[in-house]
C-alpha cells in the first residue's frame, strides 16, 4: 500500500490519497496518468491489469486500487 | 390520478388562453378587435381602414412575391393589397374576394390566373398544413411580428405599426437565375390546357360577384417560366373572351422584359424584388390609364401609407 | 421524422405513450420494441434488415461466448492454478475468434455504407497518380438510420460479454430493444448495456411525474433548437459557403455561431431523446456536461459527446495502449527515455488511433480527419507541455487554482474549440484554411455593420440569441455548481412552476425561428 501511494504521489502530487475518493470522477487522474499508473503497477507488483478492470470504480481511491492489485495477485 | 388529470386540463386551458392573448397582440390589431383572431389571420386585408384600398390582387405565392404595393404607392399613389395564399385554389380566391369587397369595396380586382389550373382534389400536404395552421393556429404564421414590438430602441428608425406595412407582399432579395434551357417556355401552341369544372364554377361565381358590386375584374399572369406555358395562355384567353374580361399575360413575348438572370428568386418560378418592381409598375400604370382610381399621396386619410412607405424603405 | 418535428413530439410519442400505458407490464416493452422497429422501418424501409442482422449477430455471439465461459469454468473446477491458466488461455483463443468475427461482421456494414465511397475516391486518385488504368465506380449508399450509433452499441455489448463484464442476455427481445430503442436510434447517446439493462425491459408505468419531467426536458431541447440553433443557420450557411466574399469578421462570427448552433442543436436533441426515454422510466446516459467550462481540450471531450468519448476510451484507447506491441515499446522506451516520456508515447499512440477513428466516425472526408488530428495534436501537445507549464507556474508563483487563471484557460479552450469546429463545418479543407487566413489577415471591424447584419439576421435576431444564450448560461453555471435545477423547480409553488413553463412554451412559439424567412437546421448528428 505504501509503495502504491508513493507511485501515485510521483504521478500526481497534488492529491491527498489517504482521503480522496473520486480520483477519476474528480478528474485528478486523467486517462494518460492512469496509463502511467497501470504500467508502474504492472512493473512493481508483477500483475497484468486487463482493460476490463479499467473502470472508475476500481481507480477512484488508493484503497480501491490496492484492492484491485490484491485481487489480481491472487488469480 | 384525478387530481393530476384536472391539473393537466387546467394547464392546457390556461395555455390556450395565453396563446390566444399573444395572438391578439401579434396579429393585426385593429382587425382582431372587430373580426376576431382566426378571421383576421385569414384575411389580413381586414386590418386596413375600411374602404381605403383601390385595388386588390388575389392569387397564390406568385402574387405575394411578384407584386409590391409599396412601389405602386410610391410612384402613383394608389392603394393596392396582395390577398395571396400559397397554393390558393379558386374557392379560396372566391372567399377572399368576397371579404375584400365587403370591407374595402375596391375599384379593381386582379386575379392571378394560374390559380385556375390548380386541382382542388390534388393539393400538396404542405399547402394543406399551411392552410390549417393559418385557419386554426394563426400565430404560427404571424409569430415573427414580435419584431414590431420588441427591442425597438436598437433600431429606432423602424416604428411599430398595427398593420402589415408590406400590404401582403413578401420582400424577397434572393437571386437565383433560371436555366437558359427554359427560356423558350412560351413556345407557340394551339392546344388548350383544360380547367376542372369545379374551378370554372367558382370562377363563374367570382365574375358574378364582381359584376354585382361593380368591381372591374382583370385576369393577369405573372411571369413564371416554371409553370406557365402557351396552353395555359390559350385557355385563359378563351375564358376571358367568353366572360368579356381583360387578360394581361406578362409571360407573352416577355412583356415586361424580365431578366431571367437577376429578376427571379428560385430559377424562374417566383420573382424577386427586382421582378416585382416591373410587374407592380406596370399595374400602377394600368390603374392610372383606367381612370378608376385617384392619387392619395397628399390625402390626410391615407397618411398611414406614407408611414408604411417610410418603414418599408428604411 | 426528426426528433424536433411535430410528427414525433405531438403524434408519434403520445401514441406510443398511450399504447404503452394500456398494456400489461409484460407487454409494455413489446410496445417500445414495435415503436422502435416501426420508426426504423418508417425512415429506412427495408434497410432495417441490416439493423436486424447486427442485432442477431451480437445476440447469438453473446450466447456462444457465454456457453464457452461456462464450459471453461466447469473444466477448471478443482484444477491447479497452473493448469487453470492453461485452459483459460486455450478458451480465450476460441472466444477471441468469435469476438473478432462478430466485430468484423458489424463493422463491415458500417464500412460498406459509410466509407466505401470515400476509399474508392482515394483509390481512384491514387490510380490516376500512378497511371494505373483502373477506377471504381463511386456509389453513394443510403445507410440504415443510426448505423454509426447502433454499431458502436453492438460492439460495446459483445466486447463486454467477451470480457465477462456482463453476462449475455438470453431474452432476444431485450437485446433488440437495447440496440434499436427509438429515442436513441438516430443520434445516440451510445448507451452501454450496463447503463440500461435494468430498466429498458422493465415495463415500468408511465407516472405523472415522469411524464411531466420528460416533456419538460423535451421543451427545453426545443427551446435550444428553435430559438437559437435555427436562427443562426442561414448566417452560418452563408458565412461558410461564401467566406471569400466577406471579411474575416464574418468568418470569425460564422465559426463562433456554428459552434453555438452545433451545441444547441445536438444538446437540444439529447434533451428530447433523454426526455422521451424518461417518460418510460428509462434513464439514458447524458451526452453533455457544460462543455464550455473546460480547462483544456481533453477535459472538453469528457464533457462533449460524452458517450462517444468514453466509448473510444474504453474500446480503443485502453485496449490499444495496453496491447502487447505497445507495451513492449513502452518497456523499451522506459529504459531509454525514462518513465514519463515512455507513458506519453504510449498514450500518444493510443490517442492517435482514437482521434483517427473519431474523425472518421463523423464522416468520410478530409475535413473530419483533419478535425480528429487537430484534437489529437492539441491533446498530445498538452500532455507534453503540461509538466513544463506546471514548472513555469511554480517559478512564477502562479496558483493554478486561481480563478483568473482558470478563466483564461477556459477562454483558451473555447477558442481552440471554435477553430476545430470551423474545420468541422467547412465544406472543404481548403475553405477552412481560407477562413483562418481571412480571420488573421483581413480582420476589418468596420465591416461588421455592413456584412454581419446583411446575412439573414437583423439586430433583433442578435438580441434574441444573446438573451437566450444568457438564459442557457445561467442554467449551465447553476448546473456546474452542482445544483439539480429540475429538482429545485419541482419544489417551488405551482404558480412559479407554471409561469416558467408557460414562458418557455410561449418563447418557443413566438421567438422560434420557424416559418417564412428561416431555414431550420437539419439534424446534424443523424448523418454521422
Amino acid at each position: 500500500m505504501e509503495k502504491l501511494i508513493e507511485i501515485l504521489k510521483e504521478l500526481q502530487p497534488e492529491v491527498d490519497y489517504e482521503t480522496c475518493e473520486n480520483l477519476v470522477d474528480g478528474r485528478y487522474l486523467d486517462s494518460l496518468t492512469i496509463l502511467s499508473l497501470i504500467s508502474e503497477i504492472e512493473d512493481e507488483f508483477d500483475v497484468v491489469i486487463p482493460t476490463v478492470e479499467i473502470i472508475p470504480a476500481n481507480f477512484n481511491s488508493a484503497k480501491k486500487i490496492w484492492e484491485l492489485i490484491q485481487r489480481l495477485e491472487e488469480e | 390520478m384525478i387530481k393530476n388529470i384536472g391539473k393537466s386540463i387546467l394547464f392546457m386551458f390556461i395555455l390556450f388562453l395565453l396563446i390566444a392573448g399573444i395572438s391578439c397582440l401579434l396579429l393585426p390589431w385593429r382587425a382582431v378587435k372587430k373580426y376576431g383572431i382566426l378571421y383576421t389571420a385569414n384575411y389580413p386585408i381586414l386590418s386596413e381602414e375600411e374602404n381605403t384600398i383601390d385595388a386588390v390582387v388575389v392569387g397564390d405565392s406568385l402574387v405575394y412575391s411578384g407584386i409590391n404595393p409599396m412601389v405602386v404607392w410610391d410612384k402613383y399613389g394608389y392603394t393596392m393589397y396582395d390577398c395571396a395564399l400559397a397554393g390558393q385554389i379558386p374557392i379560396i380566391s372566391y372567399e377572399t374576394i368576397q371579404e375584400s369587397i365587403n370591407s374595402q369595396h375596391p375599384k379593381v380586382i386582379f386575379l392571378e390566373s394560374d390559380v385556375l389550373f390548380r386541382n382542388p382534389k390534388n393539393i400538396p400536404i404542405d399547402t394543406i398544413k399551411l392552410w390549417l395552421t393559418n385557419r386554426y393556429i394563426p400565430i404560427i404564421n404571424y409569430h415573427d411580428n414580435w419584431k414590431k414590438y420588441l427591442f425597438n430602441f436598437l433600431n429606432n428608425d423602424k416604428k411599430f405599426t398595427k398593420f402589415d406595412f408590406y400590404k401582403g407582399y413578401h420582400l424577397i432579395k434572393k437571386i437565383k437565375p433560371a436555366p437558359k434551357s427554359r427560356y423558350n417556355y412560351m413556345e407557340y401552341s394551339k392546344e388548350y390546357l383544360p380547367i376542372v369544372d369545379e374551378n370554372i364554377e367558382y370562377f363563374n361565381k367570382i365574375v358574378k360577384l364582381c359584376e354585382k358590386n361593380e368591381v372591374k375584374l382583370v385576369l393577369i399572369s405573372i411571369p413564371n417560366l416554371k409553370l406557365w406555358n402557351y396552353k395555359k395562355h390559350n385557355s385563359i384567353s378563351d375564358l376571358a373572351n367568353k366572360y368579356n374580361l381583360e387578360f394581361i399575360d406578362f409571360n407573352l413575348d416577355n412583356l415586361l422584359k424580365i431578366n431571367w438572370q437577376i429578376d427571379v428568386k428560385d430559377g424562374g418560378g417566383h420573382l424577386n424584388f427586382r421582378g416585382a418592381y416591373k410587374v407592380s409598375d406596370y399595374l400602377g400604370n394600368y390603374l392610372k390609364d383606367s381612370g378608376l382610381v385617384k392619387d392619395h399621396r397628399k390625402d390626410k386619410k391615407y397618411q398611414s401609407w406614407n408611414e408604411s412607405y417610410k418603414i418599408y424603405t428604411s | 421524422m426528426t426528433y424536433f418535428g411535430i410528427k414525433y413530439i405531438f403524434i408519434f410519442l403520445p401514441i406510443v405513450i398511450i399504447l404503452y400505458s394500456l398494456m400489461s407490464k409484460k407487454l409494455k416493452p413489446i410496445i417500445l420494441l414495435c415503436a422502435s422497429l416501426g420508426l426504423i422501418f418508417y425512415i429506412s424501409k427495408w434497410l432495417i434488415i441490416y439493423v436486424l442482422l447486427s442485432f442477431l449477430s451480437i445476440y447469438l455471439a453473446g450466447l456462444l461466448l457465454q456457453k464457452i465461459d461456462s464450459k471453461r469454468d466447469l473444466i477448471c473446477e478443482g484444477k491447479e492454478r497452473e493448469e487453470r491458466k492453461k485452459i483459460k488461455g486455450k478458451y480465450k483463443r476460441y472466444k477471441k475468434i468469435i469476438l473478432i468475427i462478430t466485430i468484423i461482421f458489424n463493422v463491415s456494414f458500417l464500412f460498406y455504407f459509410k466509407y466505401l465511397g470515400f476509399f474508392a475516391k482515394i483509390a481512384n486518385r491514387l490510380f490516376v497518380i500512378f497511371k494505373i488504368n483502373l477506377s471504381f465506380e463511386i456509389v453513394k449508399f443510403i445507410a440504415p438510420i443510426g448505423i454509426s450509433y447502433y454499431t458502436l452499441k453492438a460492439i460495446s455489448y459483445i466486447v463486454d460479454v467477451y470480457n465477462e463484464k456482463i453476462s449475455a442476455e438470453k431474452n432476444i427481445l431485450k437485446v433488440c430493444l437495447y440496440l434499436t430503442f427509438f429515442p436513441s436510434i438516430m443520434e445516440g447517446p451510445i448507451a452501454r448495456y450496463t447503463d440500461v439493462k435494468d430498466r429498458i425491459y422493465a415495463g415500468n408505468k408511465v407516472t405523472y411525474n415522469n411524464l411531466c419531467f420528460g416533456y419538460q426536458r423535451i421543451l427545453f431541447g426545443m427551446f435550444k433548437k428553435y430559438v437559437i440553433a435555427d436562427r443562426l443557420n442561414i448566417f452560418v450557411k452563408l458565412a461558410f459557403q461564401n467566406y471569400m466574399l466577406y471579411s474575416g469578421v464574418t468568418s470569425l462570427v460564422g465559426a463562433i455561431f456554428y459552434t453555438i448552433m452545433l451545441y444547441m442543436e445536438f444538446s437540444g436533441t439529447m434533451d428530447v431523446v433523454i426526455g422521451s426515454a424518461e417518460i418510460f422510466d428509462i434513464i439514458l446516459p447524458e451526452n453533455f456536461r457544460q462543455p464550455f467550462f473546460s480547462k483544456n481540450i481533453s477535459e472538453f471531450w469528457s464533457r462533449w459527446h460524452i458517450t462517444l468519448g468514453t466509448w473510444l476510451k474504453d474500446y480503443i484507447f485502453y485496449p490499444v495502449s495496453l496491447s502487447k506491441p505497445v507495451k513492449m515499446l513502452t518497456n523499451f522506451n522506459k529504459k531509454v527515455f525514462g518513465h514519463r516520456f515512455a507513458s506519453i508515447i504510449m498514450g500518444g499512440i493510443a490517442l492517435f488511433f482514437v482521434w483517427s477513428l473519431n474523425g472518421l466516425w463523423h464522416g468520410a472526408g478530409l475535413t473530419f480527419l483533419f478535425f480528429g488530428y487537430y484534437h489529437f495534436a492539441l491533446i498530445f501537445l498538452g500532455n507534453i507541455f503540461e509538466p513544463i507549464i506546471a514548472k513555469i507556474c511554480e517559478i512564477l508563483n502562479i496558483n493554478r487554482q486561481n480563478k483568473i487563471y482558470v478563466f483564461f484557460r477556459i477562454i483558451k479552450t473555447t477558442i481552440l474549440v471554435f477553430i476545430g469546429e470551423l474545420f468541422f463545418r467547412a465544406p472543404r479543407l481548403l475553405y477552412g484554411f481560407g477562413m483562418i487566413k481571412k480571420i488573421v489577415t483581413d480582420f476589418n471591424v468596420a465591416a461588421f455593420k455592413n456584412e454581419v447584419f446583411a446575412l439573414g439576421m437583423d439586430i433583433k435576431d442578435f438580441a434574441i440569441v444573446a438573451l437566450a444564450l444568457i438564459f442557457i448560461l445561467v442554467i449551465s453555471i447553476l448546473k456546474e455548481k452542482g445544483k439539480n435545477i429540475r429538482e429545485d423547480i419541482s419544489k417551488k409553488p405551482i404558480y412559479v412552476r407554471w409561469t416558467l413553463y408557460y414562458a418557455l412554451i410561449l418563447a418557443i412559439i413566438v421567438f422560434g425561428a420557424y416559418g417564412a424567412g428561416y431555414l431550420p437546421v437539419d439534424p446534424i448528428y443523424v448523418d454521422f
